[in-house]
């Protein structure tokens, strides 16, 4: 029988009530598989990982994470299931007072009982991982964009968590840079039997890895499938959102009732 | 009828936002307390606040403090003249500051010196995403964060008063004793007959510490509550200072009239 890491039933949320950020979404995560999440910016895909860490309460609608209900979860209980995920930030979210060691030991050190030795040890292999071994002492501010990105990576793998949430892991790297991080996903999901909730517009990378795909928009869910259903599909909006065209059902200008001509004088 | 409405919600606005506000910094200090137990295991992150937001204060502080005693010096000396009474200086200089000037302008200057960085520096963090990341990793902000940064205000700020107050004496001494040569025995043992330890010197850390507990809440609560933006952590350090002085004024009064 199939488990699932995540089970998402009919879930709304918005920031104020005339605007739904999140729109009657239903999504089941398998443990063990990495699912993506794709879709046009601004249609909920960081918000609906928000919702799964519990960082903010869904309007309605039922979340489970590792199979508790997360509506009425007691805060003891939320934090025990945090320790059990990771989540990579969008801007990396380093804490700038710390060390590039600190950073990645933080985990670590507040939820371990392991010595120093270890922890040292524990560090350098995950920066070793993200090719990043020897930056231990350089503060976040010395960093790279990407660099930073890639040491948020190794801090978020610290503890080997259950779930690995990824905002746009992929985002501001180089193509070297953006091979290790999609083969190192992979090799997590692998090794660890790691379940992975992939947000990304990198179509390429998420074809390679991912086993399943959701397709966003503000409407909800548009489509989902295999990587090779997803290929093939004939959704409009798909083919329009994988080959990249302006033109098509997926709306990329912003809904107005202006007229850009006329606001312009031009007609 | 409008014209009412209008005037009964101008009034009212700006009352429920000092109620809200107030009970926003209630709810922090209690989370902060239920979360004091916590920072023992974590000493470091307590003396690493303590440095920054005390160690560095220290020069300000006693500069301040300096040109304080010497102004009290001069002011002092000029009146007492008139009756007679400059050998009341020392004591004169001394309990203006020990009971007054020290725990208010210490707390004053803290609050503009390092309340208003504590403010920045958790706007900021919430600004970049770092206090949320601490929750996902199921570590409380309040816990690593604001617990610290609390304990060192309170350890710090008495201790600043009291290197405030050294110096203020030491300003007004040598005003009194150095400039205007009055006898160096009489300004120290009228000083010493009139400052009372209980009364004097432990209601002066009394109020530091409670201007200590005030200050720092204000500057950890604007920096929560501060916008996520450039401008929104501007106006949080900018409300942390103001606040603060005119808390701790209010709160001095309070305190005087309970006291002495």
């Amino acid at each position: 029988m199939q488990e699932y890491s995540v089970l998402m039933n009919n879930v709304s949320f918005g920031y104020d009530l005339n605007r739904k950020i999140v729109n009657n979404i239903s999504l089941k995560i398998p443990k063990g598989k990495i699912v993506a999440i794709m879709g046009g910016s601004g249609c909920g895909k960081t918000t609906l990982l928000r919702l799964i860490s519990g960082q903010i309460k869904p309007d309605c609608g039922s979340i489970q994470l590792f199979d508790q209900e997360l509506n009425n979860i007691s805060n003891k209980n939320m934090l025990s299931l945090r320790k059990r995920i990771g989540m990579l930030f969008q801007f990396g979210a380093l804490f700038t007072d710390m060390t590039v060691f600190d950073n990645v030991a933080f985990t670590l050190q507040e939820h371990t009982n392991l010595n120093a030795d270890l922890i040292n040890t524990i560090v350098a292999m995950k920066l070793h991982a993200v090719g990043l071994f020897g930056t231990q002492n350089l503060m976040p501010q010395e960093l790279s964009g990407g660099m930073a990105r890639r040491v948020a990576l190794a801090r978020s793998i610290a503890l080997d968590p259950e779930l690995m949430m990824y905002d746009e892991p992929f985002t501001g790297l180089d193509p070297i840079s953006l091979n290790v991080s999609a083969t190192l996903i992979q090799k997590l999901n692998k090794s660890l039997n790691q379940t992975v909730i992939l947000v990304t517009h990198d179509i390429e990378s998420t074809f390679k890895i991912a086993d399943y795909i959701y397709f966003m928009s503000k409407d909800g869910i548009i489509a989902e499938g295999t990587v090779d259903e997803i290929k093939n599909s004939t959704n409009a909006m798909i083919s329009q959102f994988i080959a990249g065209n302006i033109q098509g059902l997926y709306n990329f200008e912003y809904p107005t009732t202006l007229n850009y001509h006329e606001y312009l004088g031009l007609i | 009828m409008q014209k009412i409405y209008t005037i009964i919600a101008r009034i009212g606005n700006p009352v429920t936002a000092f109620i809200l506000h107030l009970s926003g910094i209630l709810r922090l200090l209690l989370a902060a307390l239920i979360n004091l137990p916590y920072s023992f295991l974590r000493p470091q992150l307590i003396v690493k606040e303590i440095y920054y937001s005390g160690v560095k204060s220290i020069l300000i502080i006693v500069v301040s403090g300096w040109f304080v005693g010497m102004v009290l010096g001069l002011q002092g000396y000029n009146t007492l003249q008139r009756f007679g009474s400059v050998s009341m200086l020392g004591s004169v200089v001394a309990l203006t500051l020990l009971r007054e000037l020290g725990p208010v302008l210490t707390a004053i200057l803290y609050a503009a010196r390092a309340g208003s960085g504590i403010t920045a520096e958790i706007g900021l963090m919430k600004a970049t995403e770092q206090l949320e990341a601490m929750s996902v990793m199921a570590v409380s902000p309040i816990k690593r964060v604001i617990v610290p940064k609390f304990i060192g205000g309170i350890i710090a700020v008495p201790l600043l008063a009291a290197l405030f107050n050294t110096a203020g004496i030491w300003g007004g001494y040598f005003v009194g004793v150095v400039l205007f040569k009055l006898d160096h025995g009489a300004f120290w043992s009228q000083m010493q007959d009139s400052v009372s330890l209980h009364y004097d010197v432990i209601n002066g850390i009394i109020k530091s510490s409670i201007f200590g507990i005030t200050v720092t809440l204000i500057a950890v609560y604007q920096g929560f509550i501060a916008k996520p933006t450039a401008e929104g952590v501007s106006n949080a350090t900018t409300r942390t200072v103001v606040s603060s002085a005119l808390s701790v004024l209010a709160l001095d009064f309070i305190l005087t009239a309970l006291m002495f």
